[in-house]
């Protein structure tokens, strides 16, 4: 665990924020004219008007609620966060572009045309301040999906080079050699060899045929290795005919979340393209919450088709095999807390499986208030974790998560999403929490009953 | 034609084209845009079983969020309701709607009726306040909110001034009555009022996208 | 010339005591909304008053106005007053006819050049003179001939005051009322389809006690009468205000007395006093007899809807035209959709 700084003695009963506002930069990619990146904007945010999002953009009544849903919005009251608000600039554009009334929208200049100073604004708005967390999307009382706006916005926002930096870095590292954290397919051999060893487990790399293509994020082949032998462990015990391939194993997909369609559907085709090469029934992604939103349900719509095998995020998978006895757990004494995914419980649907896993576990569960689908996102979704200087207001909404957790006073605390795991390591490190994030998959993995291996 | 005349034959004929006309331009200019197919395998069966439920749901405000938006959405529930009962229960106004569609239904007391009717305005006035000073809603406020608010609002002033007579004669006061529903049916398609028809499209495809994947609606 | 009697001389003569001729002022102060120290006055202002010259002119009309004030059962005071007061000229109730009925009615206006009542029941046509003529001068030439001297003109009747029946769309006969004709003297409008006959002779006592014309209201109607609505002032009002409408003429709401307003009671726009003085010495009125308020004493009522049309009814125009706004606003949609594509086709294009 972590130690006091006896320099700054920790008081653990005070406002644990001293807030300061994030700096204020407007970052720019590429040497645009504002005039063309103006028009970049709009035409990328126009692709985007499809009837269903026309009627969603036509829907807004204006009454705030989703403000009181957003975490940045509830821990800072700036009015600015209100997540609709994020979406203005889109708005504006569908109703001067696109709407039944554009014409007279533009005729009597009813809304103004979208500025440079506009969109260099909303920068901060569309990404410093949203993990596209979806609490906007269950409040609304017109059921518009504020979250599935954003995204498309940032569509706009990247065309026109008006991106965070760290965020067009990282992006563009994974685009170009195929991971985030530039974690080349040697990288990830070598470091799939180096976890069979030390956890001593069967990994099978790049074979031919196989039912099952399990594939990781780069958080975890970096940063939390003893992912990939746990996965290993547990597909094993399952007696899958599974693989890991070199041509199609990262899970992340910062093209979507930087907001660049094309870098998007290169990285969903690399993982169909392996799976359909060897043939596979299923593709088991790896505890991260947006991968699990690009393939499982949006990566049959960048295919163009529906997808000719099976999509399970790991917690699926687990909950399945336990539930069909495909493989078993020891129970585990200790009570635990679980903090949901946004995009694998609240966006994607798969909240019951985390809870038939943890159930399998035996532990003392302590389901947190207002956890599952209504869960407070951990901050760093939506690529806001890679936006450094998004810090202070990351830190800032983590509060909302340490009371949610403290409140059970678990023994442990349990996730299924690498990049949540980050945030609150970071968070963890900030505000020398006592909670450690502690993966899912990982307590299976160590509990796993020998007798099915 | 005097005003009375006047406010019940051509202004609320012209209002009645011009809302039967602005609603369907606008359900048509939405509905008729490019459809984003969905290709993912669906975790349930979603098809308007489950708009309808999400139409029906939306209108309640979910647990954890209910506390912080209480103030609000109790006085936007007044509103309605006020409203619904004094356009739909009121017996002068169900002649109309008899008149119009054959239908007869019991109304309520006039004095309910007026009761129901001054709530309405006091909810409606408590949320222009709520607007004016809350600083969210200072923020995304525009015309649209403060001019829909006006012509909703006015009927029910207008209405409720006709008991109370304040000195001018009934078939002025009830000209003016009728014209403030015109304004109001006139102003209805083209601002945020359009909830009234375009609710249903917006919680139902909403429901049909997240039941579709099984996720929380 | 012999003076002519006076008002209370005539009524002693015809065998009216003092007590019931002093019943009648004090009913008509209470109807005039006067206080009881005027009766004495309004009593002196009759008794003495000389037989004012009057004139009664009848164009397009049913005469029921002059049936309402003289077929009662039993003589009344009204009706007495009227013999009393009235019929230097009356075409329909004088015995004479002809030429020598004109010259009476000439004579009566030279003698009282500047100081008589002409009453005019029945609408003008303007359309041809040829539709209504008396002794063959046509009703607008009778009309504007007999008012030149007049003190003031009293229109009895909803078609002497706004055109009435006669009037009504499409109006063939270009039926006028008389405030259309007559703009240089003063016009008390007394509508009904007839008048209650107590208004007729109170606004005429009233004329004859203060010498002076009643107060009016827009449309030239004495306030004292058609001042309220009969919606205001309608028994049946708190069966309005609880919900309970009768729906048929014979269903139990309609037996148990309840509102008209669904059966097309225009009571709520109707000024009148029928409420409150009723009919046939306050027997009963429409609304108490179970039938709904044609809204008689106002403007244009023939053209005001059906009478059975209940007064919220809303005219929305024909289905046909209904239907054409929704046709265009599919076109608009389609226009609006269209152009939105293709901003939308020509915006991926340009990338």
């Amino acid at each position: 665990m972590t130690t006091v700084d006896g320099r700054h003695e920790l008081d653990r009963e005070a406002e644990r924020l001293a807030y300061k506002p994030p700096e204020i930069r407007h970052d720019k990619q590429g040497d645009m004219e504002s005039e063309e990146r103006i028009n970049k904007a709009m035409h990328h945010f126009v692709k985007n008007f499809n009837t269903q999002t026309a009627s969603y953009l036509d829907g807004c009544l204006h009454c705030g609620m989703c403000a009181d849903a957003c975490h940045f919005h509830v821990r800072t009251d700036d009015p600015r966060y209100t997540p609709i608000w994020k979406i203005e600039l889109f708005k504006r554009t569908y109703k001067r572009q696109v709407g039944p009334f554009a014409f007279f929208y533009r005729l009597l200049g009813l809304k103004r045309h979208v500025t440079i100073e506009d969109l260099e604004e909303w920068q901060h708005l569309l990404y410093d301040s949203c993990t596209v967390c979806g609490r906007c999307s269950l409040v609304c009382p017109m059921g518009i999906d504020v979250a599935g706006l954003i995204s498309m916005a940032r569509h706009g926002m990247f065309k026109a080079g008006l991106i965070p930096e760290e965020l067009h870095d990282v992006a563009k590292r994974a685009a170009e050699t195929g991971s985030p954290l530039g974690i080349t397919p040697d990288k990830f051999e070598d470091r799939v060899e180096w976890m069979a060893d030390e956890h001593d487990v069967e990994i099978p790399m790049d074979v031919e045929q196989a039912d099952v293509l399990a594939v990781m994020s780069s958080i975890e082949i970096q940063k939390y290795p003893q992912s990939i032998a746990a996965t290993a462990k547990i597909l094993n015990a399952a007696g899958e005919s599974w693989t890991f391939r070199t041509d199609g194993f990262e899970a992340t997909n910062f093209g979507m979340l930087s907001g660049n369609p094309d870098w998007q559907k290169e990285a969903t085709m690399k993982l169909i393209d392996a799976a359909i090469k060897i043939g596979a029934k299923m593709i088991v992604l790896p505890e991260c919450g947006h991968a699990y939103m690009a393939l499982r349900w949006m990566g049959a719509n960048m295919y163009g088709k529906p997808l000719p095998f099976k999509v399970y995020h790991i917690s699926e998978y687990m909950a399945d095999a336990l539930n069909t006895g495909k493989i078993k757990v020891k129970k585990v004494e200790k009570s635990v807390t679980y903090h949901d995914p946004c995009q694998v419980s609240r966006r994607g649907g798969a909240t019951q499986a985390a809870r038939d896993v943890i159930k399998h576990l035996g532990v003392d569960f302590r389901e947190m208030e207002y956890g599952g689908d209504y869960n407070w996102c951990c901050g760093g979704g939506g690529g806001v974790v890679t936006i450094k200087r998004a810090d202070p207001l990351r830190h800032r909404v983590f509060k909302l998560k340490m009371d949610q957790v403290e409140k059970t006073e678990a023994d442990e605390l349990l996730s299924s999403c690498a990049n949540c795991r980050q945030s609150f390591d970071d968070s963890q490190q900030h505000f020398n929490w006592d909670y450690t994030m502690g993966s899912l998959m990982e307590m299976v993995a160590e509990n796993l009953e020998e007798d099915n291996s | 034609m005097d005003l009375l005349d006047f406010a019940r034959g051509p202004a609320l004929q012209w209002a009645a084209y011009i809302l039967v006309a602005g609603t369907i331009w606008r359900i048509v200019g939405i509905t008729l845009l490019k459809e984003k197919p969905d290709y993912s395998e669906p975790r349930k069966s979603a098809g308007y079983p489950a708009a309808l439920k999400v139409i029906w749901t939306r209108a309640f405000t979910a647990e954890p969020f209910a506390k912080a938006t209480l103030y609000p959405k109790m006085m936007a529930y007044v509103m309605h309701i006020g409203l619904f009962a004094v356009i739909f229960l009121f017996t002068p106004h169900i002649v109309f709607f008899e008149g119009w569609t054959g239908l007869d239904w019991p109304g309520l007391p006039n004095s309910v009726i007026f009761f129901l009717g001054v709530a309405t305005v006091v909810s409606a006035v408590a949320l222009l306040v709520r607007r004016l000073t809350n600083p969210v809603l200072k923020l995304i406020s525009n015309f649209d909110d403060y001019f829909s608010w006006f012509v909703s609002t006015l009927p029910v002033v207008t209405g409720l001034l006709i008991p109370v007579r304040v000195g001018l004669r009934y078939e002025d006061l009830l000209a003016v009555h009728i014209l403030s529903v015109a304004l109001l049916l006139i102003w209805l398609p083209f601002g945020k009022l359009g909830h009234t028809f375009l609710v249903f499209v917006t919680r139902g495809t909403t429901g049909m996208v997240f039941e579709r994947r099984g996720a929380k609606t | 010339m012999k003076n002519k009697p006076t008002v209370g001389e005539i009524l002693q003569a015809k065998g009216v005591s003092r007590r019931g001729f002093l019943k009648y002022c004090a009913t008509t102060a209470s109807l005039l909304a006067l206080p009881p120290a005027m009766i004495p006055r309004i009593a002196k202002a009759i008794e003495s008053a000389r037989r004012p010259s009057v004139i009664w002119l009848s164009f397009q009309e049913c005469t029921g106005c002059t049936e309402s004030l003289t077929r009662s059962a039993a003589p009344t005071v009204e009706g007495l007053i009227f013999d009393a007061i009235s019929l230097d000229y009356h075409h329909t109730l004088q015995a004479a006819s002809g030429e020598q009925a004109e010259a009476a009615r000439h004579a009566a206006m030279e003698e009282n050049e500047g100081g008589y009542l002409v009453l005019v029941d029945g609408s003008i046509p303007m359309g041809n003179p040829g539709f209504s003529t008396i002794a063959g001068i046509s009703n607008h030439d009778m009309l504007m001939e007999t008012v030149a001297g007049a003190a003031a003109v009293v229109s009895i009747g909803t078609c002497a005051a706004f055109g009435g029946i006669p009037g009504a769309n499409p109006n063939p006969t270009g039926a006028v009322a008389v405030q259309d004709l007559v703009k240089d003297k003063p016009i008390i409008n007394v509508p009904g389809c007839p008048p209650i006959p107590m208004v007729m002779t109170a606004v005429l006592t009233q004329f004859l006690t203060f010498g002076q014309l009643p107060e009016v209201d827009k449309f030239g109607r004495p306030l004292a009468f058609f001042g309220q609505t009969i919606h205001d002032r309608c028994y049946r009002r708190p069966f309005y205000e609880q919900g309970k409408f009768a729906n048929t003429f014979d269903d139990e709401g309609a037996k148990a007395g309840w509102c008209l307003y669904k059966l097309g009671c225009k009571g709520p726009t109707t000024y009148n006093a029928c409420a409150t003085a009723k009919w046939n010495q306050g027997t009963s009125f429409p609304i108490e007899s179970g039938h709904p308020c044609l809204g008689c004493s106002e403007p244009g009522f023939w053209d005001k809807g059906g009478f059975y049309e209940p007064l919220s009814t809303g005219k929305f125009g024909s289905g046909a035209k209904v239907a054409g706004a929704a046709a265009a606003g599919v076109a608009l949609g389609v226009a609006a959709a269209a152009a939105g594509r293709s901003r939308q086709a020509k915006f991926t294009k340009e990338g």
